[in-house]
């Protein structure tokens, strides 16, 4: 750190002279008496007001703007501060896989935190569409067969070469998100090897081969794997083999997603069997075979389960007395998932049998029947339900009445249950909980969300006001006005 | 009582509770509690009397909040809203206060900031280094050199280069 030493005047310079030829007694006072007077203060200086400013002091100056004007105008004034305000950024996303190379580690030397997906497409020469799913962008080539579905990462030695690059400039690296090189793995070992406190890893396209370095990644707590997201891109995925390869190299794991990957039963197991202190599960619109959810039994440690986009959870799960249960789960969850088949969804609460949290959102087909199967869970304590239409007033009726210990339920969006039908044993329930949120049709819904913003009542004054002074001969009646 | 000397020889007494709020003369206070004459040689006079104007009034604040709170105590419950209210609006006379006191010119606020920084007074530093950063705040490129005397040492590709980059590299 360059430290600006700058004496005003002679007589500053007598006075440090005196400083260090006081009795020692004196000095003792102060551990390093040279030190604060490193920082001489200037009276009148006609120059670069800035110079006289530590890197730290200037970094203390910038960490009060906010980001996007640090980045444009102050970025810009002259060197000294595109470096610094570069070293204030922590988190970035990179658009343009050259930049990585040339540019990055010159302008942002401190980052923690970086994702890498959106630069790793492939950008076609005709590009006329861009083609958003998620938080990715990725620019269509509509000449392509089939244009939609099958977008193409850049070469693996691109993306390996990138990573080393990124090992060797930020060995504080705590989350990364990138596209999985399967030919050469040398860039995932760098990285693994550098980056000694990586916590979060993101890795798509993911496949079995890839999955080989990660044993080498040792503070790795929270893994998301990739195989193929629908619409975007397809691959040949993780499966069991991958699945195996994780489960004895990442022991310390506390969160995993799978998100579009195959496997079945024996993967499953083997997390379950290695990774003792896996905590959160999710699965995400697996393709995974029949009878894999009898493997999670095994996750000793399992608190959360969520499934989400999933068109199915286990058609098949097998003889129930193989299901077995997880000891240790506390909340079960499905997001967005297809839900038709009485036998998987049984299964699932066999094996979740011990949850407290059941949450249901988003989910298409849950029906009386098929929420039957949640009464097999006996320690519920909190159930919600968000936009499941299917379910009816006396099928929630008929399975919460026998949840002894349920202290909160919320039923949001739910149109065929109404308040009309509620029983008087349902209403001593509600009574007797803790926390209780009621808004099953969307109507009650929606009013309360437009509550205050003038819209959704008559349309009366709504309009009038658009009405300008010039106009007022065309005036319709009050009844005909557009409502 | 505590005497501190300026860098150009000007001594000012002050009470030891008022040259406390520098964390510098708080060490070594108390590493030797007899010392009663401190030499500052990096900072003038003129900066010295701005900072111990500073010090001088966030310590009257801060004691007439505990003697508030205390007489609060001896006089027991009851009116419990009145010292809250005092404590709020002295706060916000405080800030207040704060404002004016550092609207000075640019030179007196950059040595300002190194004083507070040599002296370690957090409570300055971070107000005049934000002072700092709301001049630096809504203006262009140019308005910043402009202000701060900075010569702009970027060749003209290499601005051009950033300009371009910033929009379309990264976010």
């Amino acid at each position: 750190m360059p430290q600006h030493r700058r004496l005003s005047s002679w007589s500053e310079l007598l006075l440090k002279h005196a400083v260090a030829n006081m009795p020692p007694k004196t000095l003792t006072l102060n551990d390093d008496p040279t030190k604060p007077l490193s920082h001489p203060v200037p009276t009148s200086f006609s120059g670069d007001l800035t110079s006289l400013l530590s890197d730290e002091l200037l970094l203390l100056v910038f960490s009060f703007l906010p980001p996007p004007h640090l980045l444009s105008p102050a970025s810009l004034v002259c060197r000294r501060w595109l470096h610094l305000a570069g070293r204030l950024r922590r988190r970035l996303t990179l658009l343009d896989w050259s930049f990585l190379h040339h540019r990055l580690p010159y302008r942002f030397s401190n980052l923690t935190d970086l994702d890498l997906l959106p630069a790793s497409f492939v950008s076609p020469s005709f590009c006329t569409a861009l083609l958003t799913r998620g938080t990715i962008s990725v620019s269509l080539d509509i000449y392509a067969d089939p244009p939609v579905g099958d977008a193409q990462f850049i070469s693996c030695e691109s993306i390996s070469l990138g990573l080393e690059t990124i090992s060797s400039n930020f060995p504080n690296l705590r989350k990364l998100c990138t596209v999985a090189p399967t030919v050469s793995d040398s860039g995932l070992f760098a990285i693994a090897n550098s980056c000694p406190i990586l916590q979060e890893l993101e890795l798509h396209g993911c496949t079995d081969l890839a999955l080989r370095p990660i044993s080498v990644f040792e503070n790795l707590q929270i893994l998301r794997l990739v195989g193929s997201v629908e619409g975007l891109y397809s691959g040949p995925s993780v499966t069991d083999i991958g699945l195996t390869i994780l489960a004895h190299g990442c022991k310390r794991i506390v969160e995993l997603e799978l998100s579009g990957c195959e496997g079945s039963y024996d993967g499953i197991s083997a997390i379950g069997r290695c990774c003792a202190m896996l905590e959160e599960l999710i699965i995400s619109d697996h393709k995974m075979d029949n009878g894999w959810i009898a493997g999670l039994a095994f996750c000793g440690n399992l608190k959360t389960l969520r499934l989400q986009g999933c068109k199915r959870i286990d058609t098949d799960p097998g003889p129930e007395e193989h299901l077995g249960s997880c000891p240790a789960i506390e909340s079960v969850q499905l997001q967005r998932c297809q839900i038709r088949d009485k036998r998987s969804l049984h299964a699932l609460f066999m094996v979740c049998e011990s949850a407290r949290e059941i949450v249901f959102q988003n989910c298409w087909g849950l029906d009386d029947e098929l929420f039957a199967s949640a009464a097999i869970c006996r320690r519920v304590k909190l159930l919600s339900l968000q936009s499941c239409s299917a379910l009816t007033t006396q099928g929630l009726e008929s399975i919460i009445l026998s949840w002894p210990d349920l202290e909160r339920l919320t039923v949001i969006s739910c149109n065929n249950i109404s308040d009309e039908e509620l029983s008087p044993a349902l209403s001593a329930l509600f009574s007797s909980l803790k926390e209780l949120k009621w808004r099953p049709d969307t109507k009650s819904m929606l009013s309360s969300s437009l509550n205050g913003t003038g819209m959704g009542k008559k349309g009366g004054r709504f309009f009038k006001r658009r009405i300008l002074p010039g106009q007022q001969r065309l005036k319709v009646k009050p009844d005909e006005r557009p409502s | 009582m505590i005497t501190l000397t300026s860098s150009d020889g000007v001594q000012f007494d002050v009470r030891e509770a008022v040259a406390k709020e520098s964390q510098i003369i708080r060490d070594m206070i108390q590493d030797d509690c007899v010392i009663t004459n401190i030499p500052l040689a990096n900072v003038n006079h003129k900066i010295l009397s701005i900072v111990l104007e500073y010090c001088q009034m966030h310590v009257d604040k801060t004691e007439m909040e505990v003697n508030a709170s205390k007489h609060q105590t001896t006089t027991g419950e009851g009116s419990s809203s009145v010292p809250v209210a005092l404590k709020v609006s002295s706060n916000k006379n405080l800030n207040d206060w704060d404002k004016e006191f550092i609207n000075v010119d640019l030179d007196t606020l950059y040595d300002l900031i190194l004083a507070a920084n040599y002296l370690n007074i957090s409570g300055l530093l971070n107000l005049t280094t934000q002072a700092a950063a709301d001049i630096i705040k809504g203006k262009t490129t140019e308005e910043i050199r402009a202000t701060f005397n900075i010569k702009n040492d970027f060749t003209p590709e290499e601005e051009a280069a950033i300009r371009k980059e910033n929009p379309w590299a990264f976010e």
